[in-house]
């Protein structure tokens, strides 16, 4: 096979300049070499590389080598194609570490489980020659939930009347999501604000990347629902209350009721867990949810199904859901 | 159910050891005492290895440690003058080990439900766990076998036994 991609390109993409026409790349191994202008051939199909994807944190980019964004040059669709590449790195979550790992196996098969599933992105798993597990997924066109809620200008009493009690419902759909994950022994392994995206043209909510796991533990499933936890948090509160922000409140004339470490998250002591303190008109039975992820709580919830069967309580007999149960008779 | 047939859940950790000591002190008195020394194996998930052969190797190193540490528990009871034929083994194999294929196997999802079986299975009156003593943070976010059972486990006498390391 020639390995240069000029003919293939100008077959495809007449325009596209020659003098940046890669290679035709067959062995992703060495993903760090794999640029612009290459074009990786897998399962019959030709890719053209656009750009590294790359991950914001702490809003700095944080460049992702064995992620590319390519033109599939046969239909002219854009995937986005992970590379096989495999890490096991720290996290720490408050001031707990443990062992992640990232695994590509564990994403193709959550993958092929959830083909058709809108709640998750979608793609399919090819092998390129040397057998390493390429997926090829389909571009979610949205934005992360973080994003969203950052962009709401109104105060939280209006968020909480009119767009908290439709994203609730959405939330709802999102929590059954990863519990069909865990019914079939899957776990997402890195539930965040920005790996749940709203999509642009259906306002679906769908959750991204699952190439996380853990090590062994009692509950292999209780990371998972921290990070629902926390999402929680977000979304009640409108954005994340920080200590600091209360600080500020506590120093202003019309101070709130005095605010404890036992109101604060469980392993993320900065953010305000009891969000009624805040927010007075939170209703108690959504705040005690939240306080669930509380320093306060010594019981938890044991499990996803335990923790939606009490948001949907909250969804049917709280008086701010009942427009929202109209327009979401499948909560 | 037979409060003197006991099952003590051994895991290779220094609490299940203390936890296999103060079981053998707590009956060396006792006759027509049966005592179940059970091992459930937890194997790391294929996942997190790059090549098969990395993941064979780890189970392997593994499943000699969990044996050899489970004998040596084994060993406590006769230390303690307990009679070798009040003393059973039973080792769980784990549902995705790469070398035994058993009838009953672990599927590693939690510990605390298959002890609970395996009492259920076995009649066994108590259960014994030992517990190293974790914060709310690590229960919450790693759970603790010790604290499942306490919630889950309802037909038979349980007890804890806290590690003098904390």
């Amino acid at each position: 096979m020639d390995t240069r991609a000029y003919d293939i390109l100008a077959e495809y993409l007449p325009d596209f300049p020659r003098r940046h026409a890669g290679r035709i790349v067959t062995d992703t191994t060495d993903f760090m070499s794999i640029d612009y202008g290459d074009v990786i051939f897998l399962d019959g199909i030709h890719y053209l590389v656009t750009k590294n994807l790359s991950e914001r944190r702490f809003g700095l980019e944080d460049p992702k080598y064995w992620v590319k964004r390519c033109k599939e040059l046969e239909t002219g669709i854009q995937r986005i194609i992970k590379l096989e590449f495999y890490e096991s790195f720290e996290v720490s979550i408050g001031k707990l570490n443990s062992t992640c790992y990232r695994s590509p196996r564990k994403e193709s098969r959550i993958l092929a489980m959830t083909e058709g599933d809108k709640r998750f992105m979608q793609g399919r798993t090819v092998m390129d020659e040397m057998g390493n597990c390429v997926r090829i997924l389909d571009i979610i066109y949205g934005t992360e939930l973080d994003i969203v809620l950052d962009r709401l200008t109104m105060s939280h009493e209006e968020y909480f009347n009119t767009v908290f009690p439709d994203y609730f419902a959405q939330f709802i759909g999102a929590v059954r999501a990863i519990e069909h994950l865990h019914h079939n022994h899957e776990q997402h392994g890195d539930i965040r604000r920005d790996h749940l995206l709203i999509e642009s043209s259906t306002r679906d909510w769908r959750w991204i990347d699952f190439d996380y796991t853990f090590g062994l533990r009692e509950n292999p499933f209780a990371l998972d629902l921290f990070g629902l936890g926390s999402i929680l948090l977000l979304l009640v509160g409108q954005r994340e209350i920080t200590a600091q922000q209360l600080a500020v409140v506590k120093n202003s004339p019309v101070g709130s009721p005095a605010i404890t470490k036992e109101d604060m998250a469980l392993a993320m002591p900065y953010r305000l867990a009891n969000i009624q303190k805040k927010y007075p008109y939170i209703p108690d039975a959504l705040n005690n949810i939240c306080m669930h992820f509380s320093a306060k709580n010594s019981v938890f919830y044991s499990s996803v199904a335990e923790f939606v069967s009490a948001l949907v309580t909250c969804f049917n007999e709280l008086p701010v859901f009942k427009a929202a149960r109209g327009r979401y008779p499948e909560v | 159910m037979n409060i003197y047939n006991i099952l003590v859940a051994f895991d290779s950790s220094k609490p299940s050891f203390e936890a296999v000591e103060y079981t053998a002190r707590m009956i060396r008195s006792i006759p027509d005492v049966l005592v179940t020394l059970l091992f459930i194996e937890r194997l790391p998930d294929k996942d997190l290895f790059e090549t098969e052969a990395l993941w064979r190797t780890e189970c392997l190193d593994l499943t000699t440690e969990y044996k050899r540490t489970l004998n040596k528990a084994h060993e406590l009871f006769a230390r303690n003058e307990i009679h070798e034929n009040s003393v059973n083994q039973e080792y769980i194999v784990s549902c995705s080990s790469p070398f035994e294929g058993a009838k009953v196997c672990a599927t590693g999802e939690s510990i605390a439900k298959d002890i609970i079986t395996i009492q259920k299975e076995g009649n066994h009156g108590t259960i014994v766990i030992g517990r190293r003593g974790i914060s709310k943070e690590e229960e919450f976010l790693f759970g603790s076998v010790s604290v499942d059972l306490l919630r889950q486990c309802t037909g038979c006498a349980l007890w804890i036994v806290n590690s003098a390391e904390q």
